[in-house]
């Protein structure tokens, strides 16, 4: 082996060397055949003469030592790299559109590629990430589990599978120094199982988490530091108020590291910290709420199926005595090695987007292929002359295959600077232009390129060079050596079904991202233009830690700025009504009714008008009283006939558990009981905006200061600027007390930004197809035109008016324009289809017949526009010059 | 003379070679000579046939080369057989015979 390989490179390196020993071989024995021939007796020229003879040529001898020799291969590719450059090197212009358009293209894709890279692909920057696994176990009705601390203790002593297991327990956002920050409280083990040390100070350790609040220390993110805290080097030592409790900084994380789960985590904690900074019931409490995370590292030599069988025997053990619906099932195990775990979901998920982006490097190879078939069909006589001559086909072919190759490369270096550009510029758009309270909730991971984004770009210039390369090199030399000696190219070499084929292919692709593009614009201006029924300005909503909801209530209704204080069990806008099943009065059917806890001042807060009877009085918000208000749209739903108010409704028991414990807790299921309607609210969104007014909403009466509740504040300036003061002062007396501050619009604004941000960059892809496209239907159609010449000169010398000539050209444009359009409508049915369902807003229609319109128009007008050229020089033909110069103006 | 020469199977020439060179190292030329000589004329082997053959040997190992003097004082490229070389011979040789005893078995049939 070592040996052949030796043997190849002496052979490739010092061909000269090779060469001539090659020569003087042969010619030794050329020598001594004449010499043997002149020993029995023939004249020195007839032994010569002979010995030539039998000798052959002897260059055919050499290459097939060549051949032989096993450098071959090489040789003739470093040739053919050699020719193509030549070629490029005579028409630049064609050589730099080429890797131009490829760079598009592939600009494009790679930064859709780094984001999965970041997090789908890439392992966590931890001690063996592949083997660590969050484990779970599943109930009856499908939903996970998770675990009590009594539960965490016994499967850390118990567990069959995990040589080591953490403890997590996220942290909803807290507010530290005016900044937004999200953190995990852990287990003492957690940095060690990790292999994370600190990059200064410390990490956590078990001493730190050995029982409930035993440490007041914080640990925070390497990103965190730099980004919150403007990298202040005397960190360590300092002290956080974080809900209200003073934690000191002991370190920071290494860099690189941002915890497990999805979102970067900045600080981790204590766990045993957990009844200070944790809303609810205690975690060590005798109420064991279920809020545990357990993230363990398989034990060596076990595979992720035989651990999850041992650990659903230890669940099923371990639940036998619970009842039916908190029984486990079986148990799960997710991969903890990378930010998101591929699963078939996340891959549902993204396929739309990489076949957004996908279709866009697919129009630009289009658009190269039909190039190079214009360019083979140019080179038909040099290629049918090499035919001619003895070269083979398949040599042929590799050799315009090595063209395409060339091409792509240096298009995959321009492609990689287009995407770094793309993602510089996106990152920086996107915090321009997110809602200015957000940007501190959005956390990214680092986008840097690593060698799987770079084996990805390589990997798609060759695959595209292939795309674009094969058909045209495969068309190019099926012609007829015969009629290609004879000067006739083009009987046999009709490339314009494919090339047609391409054309209606872009077109296609076109207008279905044009269309997907106009109905998410569409449906994100009908969101911000849509009338919620709340008047929303000049509303701050606040988070307060429940510890100090009572005071905050009574500091607010003394502040000067504002005017009055409403509380309710959720943010109006974000996230869905919760439901419940009622019964009116009406029937004995039993229905679902979406309902929300608000104080009296809900209705003035937001100026939300009593259509009928009266809202809540302060008693009965105080004490919960039987009664409610419902909104119109309830009020025709459940009594379509005659008056609602003062009628009653039965609240049933749902049939089915509450999915998640903690909201239960959080928000209380309403008790089973017989409430009375006391009057009639007017229709509006206080349920998730993208649902639209509230088809049902019961409001129960809630108390200004129940814990859990969001603060609704109106205030009598600008809400930003008050916004800005009800902080300090609150913060001032009571630091670390509001989790969360925001101008309700924000929130508003907020719930919109994924669909605004989904137009832009399906119009900007769009876009990009388009133009790609049209540049493709104007090469075609100047080719066309060129090829047609002598044709059209012939009509013309016939007596065809310039006016159909111009309409010969616009019609072939048209017909493929008008064919792709209805691919690409027919397509864009579909793919709406499962947008619709993906987005689940009421705002976006699956048939936006204004989208489809649009979108069609724009690219058949564009179409027609990019054939002006063409036409123009088609109506421009001088007969007399076609007729006379044949062959020669085919070839330009 | 000419219609007694017959063509060489595929892949017999490489056992020639090896087997002319397990007497003593020879020059191209001096392979084709005794071939022609030992078979009686029978097998003739041209040269746009040997040298690749040579080369192709000498890639793989099994064959080495190296100058040397020729007998009227020239220099001349010489291969000799390298131990793998042998080894092939042997296993080759062995097929060889099986086979051709095998095919004259079957040709003799009664």
């Amino acid at each position: 082996m070592v040996r052949d390989l030796l043997y190849r490179f002496r052979a490739l390196f010092h061909r000269n060397v090779v060469e001539s020993e090659l020569d003087e071989e042969l010619r030794f024995h050329f020598d001594e055949q004449v010499e043997k021939y002149v020993r029995s007796g023939l004249s020195r020229k007839e032994a010569v003469r002979r010995s030539r003879m039998e000798f052959g040529g002897a260059e055919s001898i050499k290459e097939d030592c060549r051949e032989a020799r096993g450098v071959m291969f090489i040789d003739t590719a470093l040739q053919d790299v050699r020719y193509a450059i030549r070629g490029f090197r005579r028409t630049p212009g064609f050589a730099l559109t080429v890797v131009a358009t490829i760079a598009l293209g592939l600009g494009l894709n790679t930064p859709v590629f780094t984001i999965f890279n970041a997090y789908v692909l890439r392992p966590l920057s931890v001690r063996d990430p592949y083997s660590l696994y969050l484990f779970t176990w599943q109930k009856r009705d499908g939903g996970g589990h998770l675990f009590t601390w009594r539960e965490f203790q016994d499967f850390e002593k118990q567990n069959p599978a995990f040589s080591e297991v953490i403890g997590r327990d996220p942290v909803p956002f807290v507010r530290v120094e005016g900044h937004t920050l999200f953190g995990d409280l852990v287990t003492g083990n957690y940095f060690r199982m990790l292999g994370i040390n600190a990059a200064i100070g410390r990490t956590l350790l078990a001493a730190d988490v050995s029982g409930p609040g035993s440490a007041p220390v914080v640990v925070i993110s390497y990103s965190a530091w730099k980004d919150k805290f403007a990298g202040d080097p005397n960190i360590i030592g300092k002290k956080l108020a974080i809900r209200g409790y003073q934690l000191e900084v002991v370190g920071v994380a290494r860099e690189g590291f941002h915890g497990l789960g999805e979102v970067p985590r900045e600080f981790w904690a204590p766990l045993t910290m957990a009844p200070q900074l944790e809303e609810g019931p205690n975690l060590f409490g005798v109420e064991q709420p279920q809020r545990l995370r357990i993230v363990g590292r398989l034990r060596r030599g076990l595979d992720q199926r035989h651990a999850a069988t041992a650990l659903t025997i230890w669940a099923r053990q371990r639940t036998a005595d619970r009842t039916d619906t908190e029984r486990a099932t079986a148990a799960v195990l997710h991969s903890e090695a990378t930010t998101i775990a591929m699963d078939p979901l996340v891959v549902a998920g993204l396929t739309p987007v990489f076949a957004a982006f996908g279709l866009v490097l697919l129009i630009a190879c289009a658009n190269v292929a039909n190039m190079l078939l214009a360019r083979a069909m140019a080179r038909q006589r040099e290629i049918g002359i090499r035919l001619a001559i003895g070269a083979a086909r398949a040599r042929l072919v590799r050799q315009l295959l090595t063209e395409s190759v060339l091409l792509a490369l240096p298009a995959a270096v321009a492609g990689f600077a287009v995407s770094k550009a793309t993602i510089d510029l996106g990152e920086r758009l996107m915090f321009a232009t997110l809602p200015r309270g957000f940007t501190e909730y959005v956390t990214l991971l680092p986008l840097q390129p690593d060698l799987r984004v770079l084996g990805f770009m390589l990997f798609a210039a060759v695959l595209s060079a292939l795309l674009f390369g094969l058909a045209p090199a495969i068309q190019a030399t099926r012609s007829n050596v015969m009629q290609a000696a004879r000067g006739e190219f083009t009987t046999d070499f009709r490339p314009a079904r494919l090339r047609n084929a391409l054309v209606v292919g872009q077109v296609a692709v076109s207008v279905l991202l044009l269309i997907c593009a106009m109905a998410l614009l569409r449906a994100s201006n009908r969101i911000e233009h849509f009338d919620v029924g709340l008047k929303t300005r000049g509303v701050v909503a606040m988070d307060i830690v429940d510890k100090f909801r009572a005071k905050v209530v009574q500091q607010l209704a003394s502040e000067p700025s504002v005017r009055s204080v409403a509380s309710a069990s959720k943010l109006p806008f974000v996230g869905s009504l919760p439901w419940m099943p009622v019964t009116p009065d009406s029937s004995s059917e039993r229905s679902w009714a979406g309902y929300i806890y608000v104080s009296p001042e809900y209705f003035s807060v937001f100026e939300l008008p009593i259509v009928r009877g009266r809202k809540f009085t302060a008693e009965e918000a105080q004490g919960g009283e039987p009664v409610v208000v419902i909104s119109q749209a309830t009020a025709r739903l459940f009594w379509p006939r005659g008056d609602a108010l003062g009628r009653s409704l039965r609240i049933e028991q749902d049939p089915q558990q509450p999915r998640s414990l903690a909201e239960n807790l959080r928000i209380g299921i309403p008790p089973q009981r017989v409430v009375r309607v006391i009057g009639i609210a007017r229709d509006a969104v206080n349920g998730y905006v993208g649902y639209g007014i509230d088809q049902t909403c019961v409001f129960f009466p809630g108390r200004a200061d129940a814990a859990g509740y969001v603060l609704l504040v109106r205030v009598k300036r600008d809400a930003e600027v008050a916004l800005g003061t009800l902080d300090k002062a609150i913060t001032a007396s009571m630091p670390g007390a509001v989790d969360e501050i925001h101008p309700i619009d924000e929130a508003l604004t907020g719930q919109l930004y994924p669909y605004r941000a989904a137009y832009w960059v399906s119009s900007a892809i769009g876009c990009i197809a388009l133009l790609l496209t049209l540049s493709g239907i104007y090469g075609i159609l100047s080719y066309l035109v060129t090829q047609r010449t002598k044709e059209i000169g012939i009509r013309v010398a016939l007596g065809a008016s310039s006016g159909s000539v111009v309409r010969l050209v616009l019609k072939q444009s048209l017909k493929l324009a008008g064919i792709g359009a209805a691919v690409g409508a027919t397509a864009a049915l579909g793919v709406s289809r499962i947008l619709a369902s993906q987005l689940d807003v009421f705002v976006f229609e699956k048939v936006d017949q204004l989208a489809y319109g649009m979108g069609i128009v724009l690219v058949i007008a564009a179409s027609a526009s990019a054939t002006y050229v063409p036409c123009v020089r088609a109506a421009r033909i001088e007969p007399v010059t076609t007729l006379r110069c044949d062959l020669d103006s085919r070839e330009t | 003379m000419a219609n007694e020469r017959i063509d060489l199977p595929q892949g017999t020439l490489d056992l020639l070679i090896l087997r002319t060179l397990a007497l003593e190292p020879q020059h191209g030329w001096g392979i084709s000579e005794r071939i022609q000589q030992i078979s009686s004329n029978v097998l003739q082997v041209q040269q746009g046939s040997l040298y690749p053959a040579l080369h192709r040997l000498e890639r793989r190992g099994w064959i080495k080369a190296r100058w040397g003097m020729s007998e009227n004082s020239r220099r001349a490229k010489y291969y000799n057989l390298t131990r793998g070389g042998r080894k092939q011979l042997d296993s080759e040789a062995g097929a060889w015979r099986k086979l051709s005893a095998a095919v004259a078995q079957v040709l003799d049939m009664a």
